[in-house]
C-alpha cells in the first residue's frame, strides 16, 4: 500500500511541483485521487516534497473542502446557504439524516453509501432548498421526498448516459436554433438532461436545427428555459422544461422528416393541452410576444453590462463574443489608449469596487501601476463565499471571456504581468469555462508573451480555492495563493504595494473586471450616467428568497430594493408579506419593508446600516424569523473566521452563545444590551473585514426588528421559527386524510382515516414534516410559552389541544 | 523617514518600523502578548491596541507599521476599555486555576502544592519552609484546623482530598524533631518595640512575624497559661498539649518574650502604650470594647487609637484557628508597615483564573500527574502522625491544580493591571481540560492556550522538523502537533523558547 500511495504522490508531485506554495492544489489533487486525505499520504507527502508537517496540518485543516476522514461512496451535500435557510434546509438534512440513519454526530451511513456534508452555500439559490448528490443537484427539496431522491439518484446513477451525437451536419438548410442555459442552476434543474435529450430527439427526426448553449439567461426560476428562435419568426421561451416534454416541444416547431402523422397527433395532443389550460405536467410556457409574461417583466428594468448580451452569447464560443464586440475595447486600450488614458476613463466612470467596499477601482489601479518593480501580479477575485450569492459564479461561468477581457485591460493599465483567477471550489462548472476560456485565448495569441504582437505579456491561471469564505477578504486569498492558511493580515501595507509574494498586486472583484471592457467600449460617460450620484453603473444581484422570480439580475445603482422586489422579482410568492431583505450576506444586514424605497447604492445602504456587500439579496416575509436570520449568519462567519484576533475568534462566539440562548426562550433584557454592546466591540477590534462586519446582521436586527427580540425573550417566537419555542398543533380543519401520520418519521401521529388527527408533543421532534404534507393547512405552529412554563414547575402536564 | 506623532511627541521612524517599536523608542510601554521580535508575523491578541487620533480607529501596534502623518496616543479610556476587552474575551475561553483551589481557600493562604511537591521529594524541612511563610502554628493547626483546603481540594472530587493538613503536621513535627529546627532569617533589628496582648492563636502568629520582620516582641496575657483559645482544644483533647507547648517553646527560641499572669487593664495599657511603638489587641471574644477603643478597621488592623491594632475574635468572634492565625499574620504585616513608617496597603488581592469543578471526563488528565493511590490516614487519625513513607505517597496524590506560569503569566498580569473579569462573557459550556505530559520537560495544557500563535512562529522560524501548527479554525482552532505525532517529535530544540514566549500558562515546564 505504501509503495502505492508513494508512486502516486509522486506523480502528483510531477504535476504540481513540491514547493510549498502549491499545497493546496496537491491537496485537491490527492483528494481527487483518494476522495480523501489519507494520513499515508499526507505523510508520504512531507517525506517526498519541501512541504512541512506543520504547513499540511495548518493547511488541511483550515479549508473545509479537505477531508481527513474516509468517507461514503457519495456524497450529499446539503445546501445551508441563505435562500436554503429561510426555506426550510436543515429540516431537509435532519430528514436526511434520520433517513440514513445518521447520530448527531455520524456523517457516513452504516453501509459506508453515502456521507452528508453542510455546504455554506451551492449558488443555486433560487431553487432552494438544493441538495448535491455527488454530480446530481436537487432542487425545491421536500422533507418528505429523501427517500425518493436518494433512489432516484441511485438508479440514475447506475446508468451511463447515452451521448448522442448532432446529427445536424447531414442536411444543408438549417431549419432554427433551440437555445439552452447552462448555468450552474439550469444544469442542476436538469438542463443537461434536457440538451441530451434535445440532441438526441434532432438526431433521431433528422432535423438540422442548431442547438446552442448558452450562458446563464438569469431567468433562474424558471429553469432549465429551452428558446426556440426559427428566421423572421419571434422567439418562444419555455420553463421549466422536463426531459420527457422535448419530443412534444421540438415537434411543434420543427418538422420532423419522417412520420409525419405521428408528430400531427403528437402535436395536436399537445396542443389541446394548452387549450384546455390542463396544466398536470408543469410545463408553462410563455412566447416573447406576449408582453407582459413574467420573464420579460423580469428582464424589464434591467441594464446589461457585466450581462450583456445574455442569453444569446455562448459561454465558451469566442468568435461569437468576437462579433458582439468582444475584445474591441482591449484592442482599443493597446492600441489607443495609455495606461494612464485607461486608468483616466476608469476614473471618469466612478467605477467602484464590486466586491462589497466599494473603493473607487482607479485609484487601485493607479496604486499598482505607480509602484516600481521587476514583476506585478494580477488576482481576479473569484471566492464568492456569501451564502445567498452567486453572482461571480454566473459571470465566471456564462461571460468568461468578459472577465478575461477586463483583467486584460487592469494588467495592461498597472503593469501587471501575471495574474489568477481564485475561484471557489465550490464552482466546478466555473472553474471549468474558465480553464477552457483561457485555453482558448491562448491558442488566439489573447493571453500569453507579446500579446497581439504589442509587446505587453500576461500569464494567466487558474487557482481553486478549497471552502474559506474569509479567503475573500484579499490579504486571505493571497496567503491562500501562497499555500498558506487563508489568514487576513493588517492594511498597511496594501497589497497594489506588497501583495502575492510582497509584490505589487492588483485584486478586483470579478464582477469589477466584467464591467471594465463596456467602460472602455461605449465611454466613461455612458456609464457615468447610468447609477446614483456617488454610485455608478449597474450593480448584479443574486435575487433570491420568498420573491415570486429570482434569478441574476443587472440593475442600475440607485434603483429601489421596491422596484427589485415588486417589479423584477414579481411581488412575494404566496400571498406572504414582505418582510425585509437581507442584503449583502453575513457581513450586510436586514433592511425592513419599511425602508423599501432605500437606493440600492454603497451610500444610501451604508446610511441604513447595511452594506453592498458582493451582492446577496434574500427577500424575506412574514414567516422568517428576524432573531434567527442572525444567528443563522452569525454562525456562518463564526465557521469561517479565521480564528486568529480575539475579537472575531470569541467575540462572535460570545454574541452566537448570547443569540442561542435568546432563540431558545432563556435570554432576558441585559442580554440584549450585551450583544449590542459586543457588536460594537468586535466591529471595533476585529483586524478584517470579516469580524469588522460580522455583527451587521446582529446590529440591524436589533434596530429595526427589537421587538421580535423583545418577544423571544419573553419565551416567544413570532413566526414559529425557533425550535424550541414552538410546538405542532392539529386544528379542526384537519380533514382526517392521514398524510401527516404518514409522513410523522417518529411516529408522534396516530393513523386514524376520516378522523382530526393529533400530535402526541411529547414524541414530536419537530421536523415540519406534517405541515409540509398537511393539504388542508391544518397543521400549525404554536408559542409553546405556557408549556415551557409547566415544565419549569416540573409539572408534566400537556397544554390542552383546545387553547 | 516616517514622521509622526506618539502621545503627542513628534517621532521619525524608519518605514516598516512598527507602531509598538516607534513608541518604545520614546519609552513608552504598550501592553503586548503575541508579540515576539523576530518572530511574531501576526498580531492577534489585540491587547497592543492604540488609537489613530486621525481616523479615530483603533490598531494593533505590534504589528501596524508607522505611516506619515499618524497622530497615535497610547492609552485613553476607550483603548483601555478595548484591552479590557480583550481580556474578558480572551478569559471566557481560558480553562485554568491561577492557583490552586485548596491555596485559595485557606485563609492563610498557604502555597499547598508547593508543600506537596517538597514532601514529595523528601525535602521535608523545605516543605515547612514555605508552610512557615504563612503558617506560624503549623504543628497546632494539623490538630485542630478545620482544613477548608480539604473541602476545596479538586481531588475530592476524584476520590478523597489530599490530607493537607496532616501533612502539614507531618512537616512541622518533622522540623520540630530534626536536629537543627528551622528558624526563619529576621530583619535587621529595627529598635522598635510591639506589645501583644493575648497568647491565642492570633497573638502568637503575629508575634511571630512581627519578631520576623525585626522588631522586638513581648506577649501579655493574664492567664497563668499561655494559649488563649487553644488551651479549650487541649481540655477537648483534640491538641495535645505537648504541641502547645512545643510550638510555644519554638517561639520563645525564635526571640519573643511572654508575660503571663499579667491582666493589662487601663492604666497598665497606657504605661504599655508609652513603652511600646504598636499595641495589637488579640484578647480573644471575651474581651472586646475596652480602653475606650470603638472604632476597628479589619482591613488594616488598625484601630481609633493610634499604634493600637487589633485581630481576631475581638474585632469579629472567629471559629476557626486558621483565620485567627492568617489575621495575626495579616495584622503583623499592617503593624510593621506602621512602624516603617508606612501607611498599610492593604495587600491587592491577585486576579486568579478559576474554572471551578472538574469535569468526571477530566479526573484521568489531573491523575496523570498525580497518582491513583486512596487518600492515607495516620494511624490513630486526627490525632495521629503519618510516618514518612506515607507522607510521601499521601503528598504523590496531590494534582497540582496550580498554574506553573501563575508568577509571570502576561494574561493574568493584564488581567490584574486592566481590572478584568473572567465571568463578563462566560456562558454556555467550558472547553473540557487536557494536559499533554508526554515530552520529557514540557507540558502543554490546551485550554490555557489564548491561540497566539507564537509556539508555532518560533517552531516554523527555527526549522523544526516537525514542529507545531494551528489545526481548523474559527473559535475551534487549537495549536498542535501535526500528525497527532507525540510533542517530544514536535519540540527537539525550541522547547525553551517556546515556553518562555508563552503568554500564559499553556506552554510550561514541567
Amino acid at each position: 500500500m505504501t509503495t502505492e500511495i508513494t508512486n502516486r504522490i509522486n506523480q502528483i508531485l510531477q504535476t504540481y511541483g513540491g514547493q510549498p506554495e502549491k499545497l493546496i492544489p496537491i491537496l485537491h489533487a490527492i483528494q481527487k485521487e483518494f476522495n480523501y486525505l489519507p494520513e499515508e499520504a499526507l505523510s508520504q507527502l512531507c517525506e517526498l516534497s519541501e512541504i512541512t508537517p506543520s504547513q499540511v496540518y495548518g493547511v488541511s485543516s483550515f479549508y473545509s473542502q479537505f477531508r481527513h476522514q474516509k468517507i461514503g461512496k457519495h456524497i450529499i451535500k446539503v445546501c445551508v446557504g441563505t435562500a436554503c435557510h429561510v426555506k426550510g434546509s436543515m429540516q431537509v438534512l435532519e430528514s436526511f439524516k434520520r433517513e440514513l440513519k445518521l447520530d448527531e454526530r455520524q456523517e457516513t451511513d452504516s453501509k459506508g453509501l453515502f456521507t452528508i456534508e453542510k455546504v455554506a452555500c451551492l449558488g443555486c439559490c433560487t431553487i432552494a432548498p438544493v441538495v448535491q448528490i455527488d454530480q446530481i443537484t436537487y432542487g425545491h427539496v421536500k422533507i418528505d421526498q429523501v427517500a425518493e431522491i436518494l433512489d432516484d439518484f441511485l438508479n440514475q446513477n447506475g446508468q451511463s448516459v447515452e451521448k448522442v451525437k448532432n446529427a445536424s451536419e447531414n442536411f444543408h438548410e438549417i431549419q432554427g436554433e433551440i437555445r439552452i442555459g447552462l448555468g450552474s442552476c439550469c444544469v442542476a434543474s436538469g438542463s443537461e438532461g434536457v440538451r441530451e435529450e434535445l440532441e438526441k430527439t434532432i438526431q433521431k427526426s433528422k432535423l438540422n436545427v442548431d442547438v446552442k448553449q448558452v450562458g446563464c439567461v438569469g431567468v433562474c426560476n424558471q429553469v432549465p428555459l429551452l428558446e426556440i428562435h426559427k428566421k423572421n419568426e419571434h422567439p418562444v421561451f419555455y420553463s421549466k422544461i422536463k426531459v420527457g416534454e422535448i419530443k412534444e416541444v421540438v415537434h411543434e416547431h420543427f418538422r420532423p422528416q419522417r412520420k409525419r402523422d405521428r408528430l400531427k397527433t403528437n402535436f395536436f395532443n399537445f396542443f389541446d393541452r394548452i387549450a384546455s389550460n390542463q396544466d398536470s405536467i408543469s410545463l408553462k410556457r410563455y412566447s416573447s410576444n406576449i408582453k407582459e409574461s413574467p420573464i420579460t417583466e423580469f428582464l424589464d428594468g434591467q441594464i446589461n453590462i457585466a450581462t450583456e448580451f445574455r442569453g444569446v452569447l455562448g459561454p465558451t464560443d469566442i468568435e461569437e463574443y468576437k462579433k458582439l464586440g468582444g475584445f474591441s475595447a482591449f484592442n482599443r486600450a493597446m492600441k489607443e489608449l495609455s495606461p494612464d488614458e485607461i486608468i483616466d476613463q476608469i476614473e471618469k466612470s466612478g467605477l467602484r469596487g464590486r466586491g462589497g467596499a466599494g473603493f473607487p477601482t482607479s485609484k487601485k489601479w493607479k496604486l499598482v501601476k505607480n509602484e516600481k518593480s521587476d514583476i506585478k501580479y494580477i488576482i481576479c477575485n473569484g471566492d464568492e463565499g456569501d451564502p445567498g450569492a452567486f453572482m461571480d459564479r454566473m459571470l465566471l461561468e456564462s461571460y468568461p471571456f468578459r472577465v478575461i477581457e477586463g483583467i486584460l485591460i487592469a494588467a495592461f493599465a498597472t503593469g501587471a504581468q501575471k495574474g489568477l483567477f481564485y475561484i471557489r471550489a465550490e464552482y466546478p462548472l466555473a472553474v471549468e469555462r474558465i480553464r477552457e476560456a483561457l485555453k482558448i485565448c491562448r491558442n488566439e495569441g489573447l493571453i500569453g508573451s507579446n500579446i497581439l504582437n504589442s509587446g505587453f505579456s500576461l500569464e494567466l491561471d487558474v487557482f481553486e480555492g478549497a471552502g474559506a469564505f474569509v479567503c475573500g477578504e484579499e490579504t486571505a486569498l493571497i496567503a491562500s495563493l501562497e499555500g498558506r492558511r487563508g489568514m487576513p493580515v493588517p492594511r498597511p501595507p496594501f497589497p497594489a504595494h506588497q501583495g502575492l509574494w510582497n509584490k505589487p498586486t492588483l485584486v478586483n472583484n470579478t464582477e469589477t473586471y466584467a464591467m471594465v471592457p463596456w467602460i472602455i467600449k461605449n465611454s466613461a460617460e455612458q456609464f457615468n450616467q447610468i447609477g446614483s450620484e456617488n454610485s455608478k453603473g449597474t450593480k448584479v444581484f443574486s435575487l433570491a428568497g420568498k420573491i415570486k422570480r429570482g434569478g441574476l439580475i443587472e440593475v442600475p445603482m440607485g434603483i429601489s430594493i421596491r422596484q427589485i422586489v415588486d417589479k423584477i422579482g414579481g411581488g412575494m410568492a404566496g400571498e406572504k408579506s414582505f418582510k425585509a431583505v437581507q442584503i449583502g450576506g453575513p457581513s450586510g444586514a436586514c433592511i425592513p419593508a419599511s425602508l423599501a424605497d432605500t437606493p440600492v447604492d454603497f451610500e444610501s445602504l451604508e446610511g441604513v446600516g447595511a452594506m453592498m456587500g458582493s451582492g446577496g439579496l434574500v427577500v424575506l416575509d412574514e414567516d422568517d424569523c428576524m432573531v434567527d436570520i442572525a444567528r443563522y449568519f452569525l454562525k456562518f462567519s463564526q465557521d469561517q473566521s479565521c480564528g486568529r484576533c480575539t475579537f472575531c475568534r470569541i467575540g462572535t462566539k460570545r454574541m452566537l452563545d448570547i443569540l442561542e440562548k435568546i432563540c431558545s426562550g432563556e435570554g432576558n433584557e441585559n442580554d440584549l444590551s450585551q450583544l449590542a454592546e459586543l457588536s460594537e466591540k468586535t466591529k471595533k477590534g476585529s483586524i478584517c473585514g470579516l469580524g469588522k462586519t460580522a455583527p451587521n446582521p446582529v446590529l440591524s436586527t436589533l434596530t429595526y426588528f427589537r421587538d421580535e427580540y423583545i418577544e423571544h425573550i419573553h419565551g416567544n417566537c413570532p413566526t414559529g421559527k425557533c425550535q424550541a419555542l414552538i410546538q405542532y398543533d392539529i386544528t379542526d380543519d384537519c380533514i382526517g386524510c392521514t398524510k401527516c401520520s404518514q409522513s410523522c418519521p417518529v411516529d408522534a401521529i396516530e393513523f386514524k382515516p376520516y378522523e382530526k388527527h393529533e400530535i402526541d408533543i411529547d414524541v414530536c421532534i419537530k421536523c415540519d414534516s406534517c405541515k409540509q404534507v398537511c393539504p388542508s393547512g391544518a397543521v400549525i405552529t404554536r408559542s409553546n410559552i405556557l408549556r415551557n412554563k409547566v415544565i419549569a414547575k416540573g409539572e408534566r402536564l400537556k397544554q390542552s389541544v383546545s387553547n | 523617514m516616517i514622521e509622526l506623532k506618539i502621545n503627542n511627541k513628534s517621532i521619525q521612524a524608519e518605514e516598516g518600523t512598527t507602531i509598538l517599536k516607534a513608541a518604545e523608542s520614546l519609552g513608552i510601554e504598550i501592553p503586548n502578548m503575541c508579540f515576539m521580535e523576530r518572530y511574531s508575523n501576526h498580531p492577534s491578541c489585540m491587547i497592543c491596541v492604540v488609537k489613530d487620533q486621525n481616523t479615530r480607529k483603533l490598531l494593533p501596534s505590534c504589528a501596524m507599521p508607522v505611516m506619515n502623518g499618524m497622530n497615535i496616543i497610547t492609552e485613553d479610556e476607550e483603548i483601555i476599555e478595548a484591552r479590557k476587552d480583550t481580556l474578558e474575551l480572551l478569559l471566557s475561553d481560558h480553562v485554568g486555576d491561577c492557583e490552586a483551589p485548596c491555596k485559595l481557600s485557606c485563609p492563610a493562604h498557604m502555597d499547598i502544592p508547593l508543600m506537596n511537591r517538597l514532601i514529595m521529594e523528601g525535602s521535608h524541612q523545605e516543605a515547612l519552609q514555605v508552610v512557615k511563610e504563612d503558617i506560624a502554628l503549623p504543628l497546632i493547626l494539623g490538630y485542630i484546623c478545620t482544613a477548608p483546603c480539604e473541602h476545596a481540594c479538586h481531588r475530592k472530587q476524584v476520590d478523597d482530598a489530599v490530607s493537607i493538613c496532616q501533612l502539614k503536621k507531618f512537616v512541622a513535627k518533622f522540623d520540630l524533631d530534626s536536629k537543627k529546627i528551622y528558624f526563619p532569617e529576621k530583619n535587621t533589628p529595627s529598635n522598635k518595640k510591639a506589645a501583644v496582648i493575648g497568647s491565642g492563636p492570633t497573638a502568637l502568629s503575629a508575634a511571630f512575624y512581627l519578631t520576623r520582620f525585626g522588631h522586638e516582641v513581648m506577649i501579655f496575657d493574664k492567664h497563668a497559661e499561655a494559649g488563649g483559645s487553644l488551651i479549650k482544644a487541649v481540655h477537648d483533647h483534640t491538641l495535645p498539649v505537648e504541641a502547645l507547648y512545643s510550638e510555644i517553646d519554638y517561639l520563645k527560641d525564635f526571640g519573643l518574650k511572654v508575660q503571663l499572669n499579667k491582666h493589662v487593664k487601663q492604666e497598665a495599657f497606657n504605661d504599655l502604650k508609652k513603652d511600646f511603638h504598636a499595641i495589637l489587641l488579640a484578647t480573644g471574644s471575651e474581651n472586646s470594647n475596652q480602653f475606650s477603643i470603638n472604632q476597628f478597621d479589619k482591613q488594616t488592623y488598625t484601630t481609633n487609637l493610634e499604634g493600637v491594632f487589633a485581630a481576631g475574635s475581638i474585632v469579629r468572634k472567629e471559629k476557626m484557628a486558621i483565620r485567627c492565625v492568617a489575621q495575626g499574620k495579616e495584622a503583623a504585616r499592617s503593624i510593621n508597615e506602621f512602624l516603617n513608617g508606612k501607611s498599610f496597603t492593604n495587600k491587592e488581592k491577585r486576579f486568579n483564573s478559576k474554572f471551578g469543578k472538574l469535569l468526571a471526563s477530566e479526573f484521568d488528565e489531573y491523575l496523570k500527574e498525580s497518582t491513583r493511590d486512596d487518600r492515607y490516614t495516620p494511624e490513630n487519625g486526627k490525632i495521629g502522625l503519618f510516618n514518612m513513607d506515607d507522607a510521601i505517597a499521601e503528598a504523590k496524590r496531590c494534582m497540582h491544580c496550580d498554574c506553573r506560569d501563575r508568577l509571570n503569566c502576561d494574561l493574568r498580569n493584564y488581567s490584574e493591571q486592566y481590572k478584568a473579569s473572567q465571568k463578563k462573557y462566560l456562558f454556555g459550556k467550558r472547553n473540557e481540560i487536557k494536559k499533554n505530559i508526554q515530552h520529557e520537560f514540557v507540558i502543554y495544557e490546551t485550554e490555557k492556550c489564548i491561540r497566539c500563535g507564537l509556539c508555532i512562529d518560533i517552531t516554523t522560524k527555527d526549522k523544526e522538523h516537525t514542529g507545531l501548527t494551528f489545526i481548523g479554525r474559527g473559535f475551534d482552532v487549537r495549536m498542535q502537533v501535526p500528525f497527532n505525532y507525540p510533542m517530544s517529535k514536535a519540540l527537539t530544540k525550541t522547547e525553551k523558547k517556546c515556553v518562555e514566549a508563552c503568554p500564559t500558562g499553556a506552554l510550561a515546564f514541567k
